[in-house]
C-alpha cells in the first residue's frame, strides 16, 4: 500500500531505526512497510497516525 | 534497537530453546548410554525412546509461544510464512522419498530426520522471504 511515510518520517528528521524505536517493532518493518510491501495491521496503522499526529488517510493511500 | 538480541521475546525464546536443546542432548546421552549399558526392555524401553523428543516438542512449543509473545507482526509474518515453506517442502520431499523407498533402491530415510528438515527449509527460506520485503 502506498503511504507518505518516507516523507513524514524526513519531515521530522528519523531515521527508519527511529521511527522503529518509537513503533517498538524492528527497523526492517518500517522499511516493509514504508515500500508499500508490507500492509500494518489496522492498531499499527492507527499507532503511526497518533505518532505522526496524522489521520490514517493521510498516511496511507489505497491507490494501486 | 528492537528486533535484535534486546527484543524480549527473542530473549525468552532463546531461552527457552536453549534449556530444550540441553535437555534434549541430556536425555539423549542418556537413552544412548542405557540402550547400550543394560538393553531395557517393556515400559522403561518405550519411556527412555521417548524421552529425548519430550524436549523437541519444547521446542515446537517455544517457538509457539514466540509467535503469541513477539508484537512486531512484519517479524511474525515472515516467521510463519516461512514455516508453510517449511511444511510445504517438508511433505512434498519427505512424500516423493517415501515412494522411492517402496519403489526403488534409495537410502531409508529415518523419521526423526524430518524435524531438522523442516527447521533446514525454514532457515533457508527466512532470508529469502524476508529480502522479498526489502
Amino acid at each position: 500500500m502506498k503511504n507518505r511515510l518516507r516523507v513524514l518520517r524526513a519531515e521530522r528528521g528519523w531515521s527508519q531505526a527511529d521511527l522503529a524505536d518509537r513503533l517498538e517493532v524492528s527497523r526492517q518493518s518500517v522499511n516493509a512497510i514504508e515500500t508499500g510491501k508490507f500492509d500494518p495491521s489496522l492498531p499499527l496503522a492507527f499507532k503511526l497516525a497518533r505518532l505522526f499526529e496524522a489521520t490514517i488517510e493521510t498516511i496511507f493511500t489505497d491507490e494501486e | 534497537m528492537y528486533g535484535s538480541l534486546k527484543n524480549p521475546a527473542i530473549k525468552r525464546y532463546m531461552w527457552r530453546f536453549g534449556v530444550a536443546i540441553t535437555l534434549y542432548v541430556a536425555f539423549l546421552c542418556l537413552a544412548v548410554w542405557e540402550f547400550r549399558r543394560g538393553h531395557p526392555t517393556g515400559a522403561l524401553a518405550y519411556a527412555l525412546a521417548i524421552l529425548p523428543s519430550i524436549p523437541i516438542i519444547g521446542t515446537i512449543v517455544a517457538v509457539g509461544m514466540y509467535l503469541a509473545e513477539e508484537k512486531d507482526e512484519f517479524q511474525r509474518t515472515v516467521l510463519v510464512q516461512s514455516m508453510l515453506w517449511g511444511i510445504g517442502a517438508t511433505l512434498a520431499v519427505t512424500s516423493v522419498w517415501g515412494l522411492l523407498e517402496n519403489f526403488v533402491s534409495v537410502p531409508h530415510l529415518d523419521l526423526f530426520l524430518v524435524y531438522p528438515l523442516f527447521w533446514a527449509i525454514v532457515g533457508m527460506s527466512a532470508p529469502v522471504l524476508k529480502a522479498r520485503y526489502r
